[in-house]
């Protein structure tokens, strides 16, 4: 439900003339949302941005929503990152 | 560099997965409803990221220490927000949310309310400026209706008094 009330709150920020982008750890239900941007990332709930106390992971994640905020260029734009929950080796080393 | 690509789950498996989970919210919480936005409003980006200043939602249940916690009991959800300053310090952060597992976050508040990343987003020059403030909500709401019609627009409406021009939204 967390999801449900991210898009509906997205949506009117969009429409109050904001640019906005969403995570989404359940894409089911962000993809139904009509929302602008979002980016979903296989990560368990509780942990959209990394594991705790790794800075270099969030900064990896929050490095791609500002990207998508820069490239997409129509509403309805959900995409997939890449990154594996404890297996950033191709990533981070 | 973009990382991403399209979603690997295919739209009807989408949607039967959409249709299950509304199916089992509606039987297991009296007074579920569903809705969803009914335009896909989209606004471009105002200007360069450098000069845009950005503020979080998050849905994780995120309040400071001594704002009042959300109602994790009612069976009804709650359909508050908290106005969580920019330069809040991450230890006066508290999370009360009982449909995930914050023991992460009260780690490290910043793995569901990257408030750190964000200042040193901005003292690396990748944004221009932190918000005065980011909006803290819990997530869980059967009947999303006052979601929707109250506190959607109430925060959108403060966030653009506030001139905030791009919003980081993340669930719990």
């Amino acid at each position: 439900m967390c999801h449900r009330s991210v898009g509906l709150i997205q949506g009117a920020i969009e429409s109050a003339g904001i640019s906005t982008v969403s995570l989404t750890l359940r894409p089911e239900i962000t993809f139904h949302m009509r929302i602008s941007r979002a980016a979903y990332v296989r990560f368990p709930l509780g942990n959209p941005l990394g594991e705790p106390n790794r800075p270099d992971q969030h900064h990896l994640v929050l490095g791609q929503l500002l990207e998508l905020l820069e490239l997409a260029q129509s509403p309805e734009t959900v995409v997939e990152l890449p990154f594996r929950w404890r297996r950033w080796d191709r990533w981070l080393g | 560099m973009a990382l991403w690509s399209e979603l690997s789950i295919d739209p009807e498996e989408l949607g039967r997965k959409y249709r299950d989970w509304v199916a089992r919210v509606e039987e297991t919480h009296h007074g579920a409803n569903h809705r969803v936005n009914q335009t896909a409003a989209f606004t471009p980006l105002s200007g360069p990221l450098e000069e845009c200043t950005v503020a979080l939602v998050s849905t994780a249940g995120v309040h400071l220490e001594d704002q009042p916690p959300f109602d994790t009991e009612s069976i009804e959800g709650d359909p508050s927000y908290r106005i969580i300053p920019g330069d809040a310090a991450p230890n006066r952060l508290r999370f009360s949310h009982t449909h995930y597992d914050t023991s992460s976050a009260r780690l490290d508040p910043n793995v569901v309310f990257p408030i750190d990343r964000l200042t040193e987003l901005m003292n690396a020059g990748r944004i221009g400026e932190v918000a005065p403030f980011h909006i803290g909500m819990m997530g869980f709401n059967p009947d999303p209706t006052e979601v929707a019609e109250r506190t959607a627009p109430e925060v959108a409406g403060l966030l653009a008094d506030a001139d905030v021009d791009v919003v980081i939204l993340v669930p719990g």
